[in-house]
């Protein structure tokens, strides 16, 4: 007999399992489909997934414990106009000022295998099912609607509805003749090695900043900017990650030789930057290499763009919908945000027992809104930095670099950064406080190694040296807050709508403050850096030490028809 | 899983589960021989012989499709290996 399920997801990386989770939680019967043997074998690294992405997606990973390997709260960039002569500039003002830094970071680094292991197994734990070594190859076509999937077994199973996440070669989208296939200047491949450190010699050399390298074309010390992302190391808990990333054709012109590219690059750098050869290479092993394509152009053309996300029976979500930040080079904010709003359209529409494309149009409809999903794909830094490459000029780089990344990027992201804060407020002020023990809770973690199943449960806290008074005073802080937000609540969230039509201004008004304040901030900066140097330690003893209780946020788990209560085998 | 799985040493931390079958696959005919697909494979699969693309091995693929994204005439196909086999990384 041919099995029947509600939602069936395709794949199971960074958004499948939070739009399972969601549908599962629903009740409704949810089959995850991955086709590699275990979750996670078939993902690459090198990222930092951005703080929006925690700040604006899925509850339970915000509330939760996921696998994070280090804060990010810099960038040093290495502008080099003469590798052969040691010609670097070394630009090392972009960063998080103290006390903010290190506990809250603009985002986190982490290994994409444990992660989508973690979101799998909450997902698991909600009901989801879940079906290891299983390609989708196509799928079910009833009187023109998308009625369940088919494996190459030529087994069938249906649904009423199927969740796409399968990445960004979307071959089953193409298949089921929702999408065509990206032109390659479209992609960007990506080469990732990865080394092993000692964690002592990481924190050294690294801290929690990550290092880009910026080249002329002939210096072939880095990918050209705006084709790619040039070069990036991300630092690791153990472990360093070497990324470089081409794309794989530039505006119709020829196909570059990446194969000879990329070990050009990889070795002028870590042969010929002194930082590297000196410092970083007799301290570290390489231990993989591995490479993947992602889609980070699509977002910026228009054609591309208009490609279907939905179709009768179908939603895609992620990068199989060409959801790729091309500003940061990520696409795990964008496949948590679409996954969730496509659980939500998916619940709704079974519940109403209309699966119909006119009826998941709302899906596109609520992508559209996103204001930060929207900023994240068509954001075009990209082509400055190209442009400052071209032309051969560090000044007008550095300049775009900041533009991007630094301070002049709230001239463009302010606005959708704080229409989502407020559309959270308005929804449920009492986020706030689930923000603020997000970031200590996830500090916390970093430094204990404290996640969920690697020993968070088991963890001793040292009576001897919690720091009673501090606790006390961020216990009346946070529950005076929280009681504010409830008694409150009506009024605020009045005022966060308010707030959320006003954020139209943010931007202007930012582009007209910024030659103020960034003057200001330089000014400051020196002055005031003891003080803020002094806090920051403090703030960081204070989170090592205390009781990780008063960072929990009380999880609102409900569970699925078919939930589970022990964990899965699929680690 | 029971499958042997196999190595390369240029690319370490990476294992090839076999068992893929033919998941690429290039049609001569359309074929012109333009080498993009050479040009891009990180993991030296391809290899021109009489002015064609043919496929040397697919033993270091990563099923990343560069191959498949620059073939501009369509000779190259691609689907995903059989589930459970093609390339696995603990490192990703």
């Amino acid at each position: 007999m041919d099995k029947m399920y509600d939602v069936i997801v395709i794949g199971s990386g960074f958004g499948g399992p939070v739009a399972a989770k969601k549908c599962a939680e629903a009740g409704l019967r949810t089959l995850m489909i991955e086709r590699s043997a275990t979750v996670g074998e078939k993902v690459i690294s090198g990222l930092t997934i951005p703080i929006y992405g925690f700040l604006f997606g899925p509850d339970f990973i915000r509330d939760g414990n996921p696998p994070f390997e280090r804060p990010a709260d810099g960038i040093i960039n290495y502008i080099i106009t003469d590798i052969d002569n040691g010609v670097i500039e070394i630009d090392d003002t972009l960063r998080v000022p103290r006390p903010f830094s290190p506990v809250i970071s603009f985002g986190y680094n982490a290994y994409c295998k444990p992660f989508c292991e973690w979101e799998a197994e909450k997902a698991f734990q909600a009901g989801t099912e879940l079906r290891t070594s299983a390609t989708v190859v196509d799928v079910i076509r009833e009187n023109g609607k998308v009625a369940g999937i088919i494996l190459e077994t030529g087994e069938r199973i249906f649904s009423r509805i199927v969740i796409d996440a399968e990445g960004s070669q979307g071959l089953v989208a193409i298949k089921a003749g929702i999408r065509k296939k990206y032109p390659p200047e479209a992609i960007s491949l990506a080469d990732t090695y990865d080394y092993e450190m000692d964690k002592s010699d990481v924190d050294k050399l690294f801290g929690y900043s990550l290092r880009f390298c910026w080249g002329w074309d002939e210096q072939k010390i880095a990918p050209p900017l705006g084709h790619g992302n040039g070069l990036m190391v991300w630092p690791y808990r153990e472990s360093v990650h070497f990324m470089q990333d081409h794309c794989l054709r530039l505006d119709g012109g020829k196909v570059p030789n990446l194969k000879k590219r990329f070990r050009e690059y990889h070795d002028n750098i870590t042969r010929k930057l002194p930082w590297w050869r000196e410092e970083v290479a007799p301290r570290c092993t390489v231990r993989a290499r591995m490479w993947e394509g992602f889609e980070i152009y699509v977002g910026l053309d228009p054609e591309l763009r208009k490609m279907p996300n939905h179709d009768d029976g179908i939603l895609l979500i992620g990068d199989a919908a060409g959801l790729e930040s091309t500003e940061l080079c990520d696409g795990v904010p964008a496949a948590w945000f679409s996954a969730d709003i496509a659980a939500d359209v998916a619940i709704e529409a079974i519940r109403r027992g209309d699966t119909s494309k006119a009826f998941l149009k709302k899906y596109d409809d609520r992508i559209k809104d996103h204001a930060v999903l929207q900023w994240s794909i068509s954001a075009k830094n990209r082509y400055n930095l190209r442009y400052a490459q071209e032309k051969k000029d560090p000044r007008l780089l550095k300049k775009y670099i900041h533009n991007g990344w630094g301070m002049g990027q709230l001239t463009h992201s302010l606005t959708p950064i704080l229409k989502m804060t407020f559309r959270q407020i308005q929804k449920d002020p009492a986020v706030i406080t689930k923000w603020i023990k997000m970031y200590f809770r996830y500090y916390q973690n970093w430094i204990h190694n404290g996640y969920d199943f690697a020993g968070r449960e088991d963890r001793i806290v040292d009576e001897a040296r919690r720091p009673k008074t501090g606790e006390a005073v961020f216990r009346f802080f946070a529950g005076g807050l929280e009681l504010m937000l409830r008694l409150l609540r009506p009024l605020i969230q009045l005022l966060a709508m308010a707030g959320f039509y006003l954020s139209g201004l943010a931007n202007p008004v930012m582009k007209l403050l910024l030659p103020v304040i960034r003057p200001l901030y330089k000014l400051l900066r020196k002055p005031m850096a003891p003080l803020g140097n002094r806090l920051s330690d403090e703030i960081v003893r204070f989170v090592k030490y205390a009781d990780p209780k008063l960072f929990e946020v009380a999880s609102e788990t409900k569970c699925g028809a078919g939930a589970k209560t022990s964990l899965p085998d699929i680690r | 899983m029971n499958q042997k799985k196999r190595t390369n040493e240029r690319f370490p931390g990476v294992e090839w589960i076999p068992g893929t079958g033919a998941f690429i696959t290039v049609d001569t005919e359309k074929c012109t021989g333009c080498a993009n697909c050479v040009n891009v494979c990180l993991g030296d699969c391809w290899t021109l012989m009489a002015k064609k693309a043919r496929i040397k091995s697919l033993d270091t693929c990563m099923e990343c499709a560069s191959c498949w994204y620059v073939c501009d005439t369509g000779a190259i196909s691609f689907k995903w290996p059989t589930g459970g086999t093609g390339y696995r990384s603990d490192w990703g």
